[in-house]
């Protein structure tokens, strides 16, 4: 084994560990216990991160372990993500009333449950072939909607069903689509669904669309995009926040990668602007159907759903265009939308305390009655808002401008007359809720700030420096790492 | 092989008319034992015994679970469909018919498999969409994976016996969190009926 299948078992690994200490700790250390299993489970994913990164050059492409700059970016986005949300669940498992499970084994289950989840996260990214990102995926479903539902509540019961149901019927179409393409390839097993094979796989052109479309289609489900994205508002907004975070921030966009794999592998056979073509759809629709929701008065976390909609389609658009700009610009978008969408969901914890009203309706002047909290849900809002000097408004200007490189100036032109109406709904909430009037009397303490106040200090040079290097990204050895892609 | 295929294919078509759930968690498992039954029909090499194995031991852990779901569970009524019994096989033939015109040929061992494939896919999606029973729905996806796992066992050359065992383990567990959302659903509303879910809306 090499340096880095050590690496990558490590990464594996940890989160197991995290796994079976929930069975076997003592009540009064697990919640300690747990977050340093995830200090050292976030710190190795961030080393195979830095090591996939610093080294876009020389990509490892196995039958079962894939280590590319793709995959580097997503590893370090679910590491950091994964780790944010242990930090804070005890926060949420201090103030929980009722749950899925036993009252006494609900703590346990609860990180269990978080680790599963994070666990098969981090392979996705890792997978070396279509098949084994396929079972990750799958079994992401199995773990996260637990979590979905782990308050018990007969509204997240709802959610977690919906989301159980929707994304495993959308992930048997995509099973469909690999079976296609392994029936088009001649069978030959395993082998003939890595990322390192397809792309050199004699398959019929006609087929091959078929499989693409089928992939496509499935994922999109998993990926929340529209026009099957009916489960993503109502996961979201009912989910643990720690959950809602990784579910926004670390799992569409890790689906989304296998989406991106597919692309490249099989844009050989039907054509880069066919394959592409897709995706654009894709992201054009799903902005399309997001911009409405973002202008209507939403309850805090269905709001930040329907940007997680609008920004999965901005990331579909870029991929769809690809070269240096957009790519660069797809880049910097997931890290930058992990950052902001993570602290907005982190925020939901003491945002409800403050104002329980927050969890079916919009709030308003938050920033009035508890400032912090108010500059939290701002800092979150503007940021995914594209408000200057948030690199999600660089890596917004990079994609629309890559696809007038790339041409399909309509495209951009479409993208960006949706953006601007994004931005402005999303303006308005973010006026509303920090300096807005307040509405509803009885505002209460805001439990779990302080960790949320941590957080937005942590966030906030991370989201400028992103902006700097964002300038920096589409010349560097990380774009053209991801131009290259697995072939 | 083709009589086979089109054995599991009639069976599907009776999950989406019958009332019973636990007559359908007959049905899906005796579709379970003729995949076996395919798996070991493509020879006797170690990869084919593995197949039958791991299909048979899928199957009798899911109806095992379903039936203890189902005991666990009773319903003073059966939960009504929305749609007609025969309606139902119609939108199901119909979303096959579909299928199989739209698709190209795949390159399955036979014309047979692909469209029998479609065609539990077809039933799967429909069972999904017009049972309002939480299990039925769970059945929908069981159904799915099934026309799945026949084209698995209808691909030519060698298939990838890891994802095969992979996707059948995924399958249980996709299983056992439904049965976890089922019970308390059915202790939360006194019924197995998603109907009932219907809260969520945007305000």
């Amino acid at each position: 084994m090499t340096a880095r299948d050590w690496l990558a078992t490590a990464v594996l690994v940890a989160p197991l560990v995290g796994i079976a200490a929930a069975a076997v700790t003592p009540d009064h250390l697990l919640t300690r216990v747990e977050t340093a299993i995830a200090v050292l489970a976030a710190v190795a994913a961030g080393v195979m991160a830095v090591v996939a990164l610093a080294q876009p050059g020389e990509r490892q492409l196995g039958r079962w372990l894939v280590l590319d700059p793709a995959g580097g970016l997503l590893l370090g986005v679910i590491g950091v993500i994964g780790l944010s949300s242990a930090l804070v669940s005890s926060q949420y498992l201090a103030g929980r009333r009722g749950s899925l499970f036993r009252p006494r084994w609900a703590d346990r289950v609860y990180w269990a449950t978080l680790f599963a989840f994070w666990v098969v996260l981090l392979a996705v990214p890792l997978a070396g072939n279509l098949g084994a990102a396929w079972l990750a995926i799958e079994a992401t479903t199995a773990a996260s909607a637990l979590l979905v539902g782990f308050s018990g509540r007969a509204r997240a019961l709802e959610a977690g069903w919906k989301y159980l149901i929707l994304t495993s019927l959308g992930l048997g179409v995509a099973l469909l689509g690999i079976l296609v393409l392994e029936a088009a390839a001649g069978g030959g097993g395993i082998e003939t669904l890595t990322w390192r094979s397809l792309p050199h796989a004699s398959l019929d052109h006609q087929t091959a669309v078929v499989a693409y479309v089928l992939l496509l289609a499935g994922l999109a489900a998993k990926i929340g995009w529209a026009p099957v994205h009916n489960w993503l508002p109502d996961a979201h907004s009912e989910a643990p926040a720690p959950v809602s975070a990784l579910l926004s921030a670390a799992l569409l966009p890790a689906v989304l990668l296998v989406a991106w794999r597919s692309e490249q592998a099989l844009a050989p056979t039907i054509g880069a602007r066919t394959a592409g073509g897709v995706l654009v759809g894709f992201g054009l629709v799903s902005l399309a159907v997001a911009v409405p929701f973002l202008w209507r008065s939403q309850a805090w976390k269905r709001l930040l759903a329907y940007s997680s909609l609008e920004h999965m389609g901005v990331i579909a658009l870029g991929i769809g265009f690809g070269g240096t700009l957009a790519l660069a610009g797809v880049a910097v978008h997931i890290v930058g939308h992990a950052l902001a969408k993570a602290l907005g969901f982190y925020a939901a914890t003491p945002l409800l305390a403050h104002d329980p009203r927050a969890a079916g309706h919009s709030v308003g002047g938050v920033g009035r009655t508890e400032p912090k909290l108010g500059a939290s849900l701002g800092i979150s809002l503007g940021a995914l808002a594209g408000l200057p000097p948030s690199p999600l408004f660089v890596s917004e200007v990079l994609i629309v401008a890559g696809g007038f490189q790339v041409g399909r100036p309509w495209a951009a032109g479409a993208a960006a007359i949706l953006l601007a109406l994004g931005f402005l709904g999303l303006a308005h909430a973010l006026v509303d809720t920090v300096i807005g009037r307040p509405r509803g009397r009885d505002r209460h303490p805001a439990l779990g700030l302080r960790a949320v106040t941590t957080l937005t200090a942590v966030t906030v040079p991370l989201l400028l420096a992103l902006t700097a290097a964002a300038l920096w990204l589409p010349d560097s050895g990380i774009v053209h790492g991801l131009v290259r892609g697995l072939g | 092989m083709n009589a086979v295929a089109w054995a599991i294919v009639a069976l599907g078509i009776g999950v989406v008319v019958v009332r019973r759930r636990s007559i359908a968690v007959g049905i899906v498992t005796a579709q379970a034992v003729l995949l076996a039954v395919a798996a070991l029909g493509k020879g006797t090499s170690l990869d084919s015994i593995v197949a039958a194995a791991a299909l048979t031991l899928r199957g009798v852990v899911l109806a095992t679970l379903l039936l203890l779901l189902v005991r666990r569970t009773r319903e003073t009524r059966p939960v009504r469909a929305g749609v007609a019994p025969l309606a139902r096989a119609a939108a199901a033939v119909a979303l096959a018919l579909a299928l199989i015109w739209l698709m190209p040929p795949i390159g399955l061992d036979s014309q047979a498999a692909e469209r029998a494939t479609l065609t539990l896919v077809a039933i799967g999606l429909v069972t999904a969409a017009t049972r309002r029973a939480t299990l039925f729905q769970v059945l929908g996806i069981v159904l799915v994976e099934n026309g799945l796992a026949l084209a698995a066992l209808s691909l030519p050359g060698t298939s990838s016996l890891a994802i095969e065992i992979g996707v059948a383990v995924d399958l249980l567990l996709i299983a056992l969190v439904a049965g976890v959302f089922h019970e308390r659903i059915f202790a939360e509303f006194g019924a197995g009926d998603s109907a009932v879910l219907r809260s969520l809306r945007d305000s």
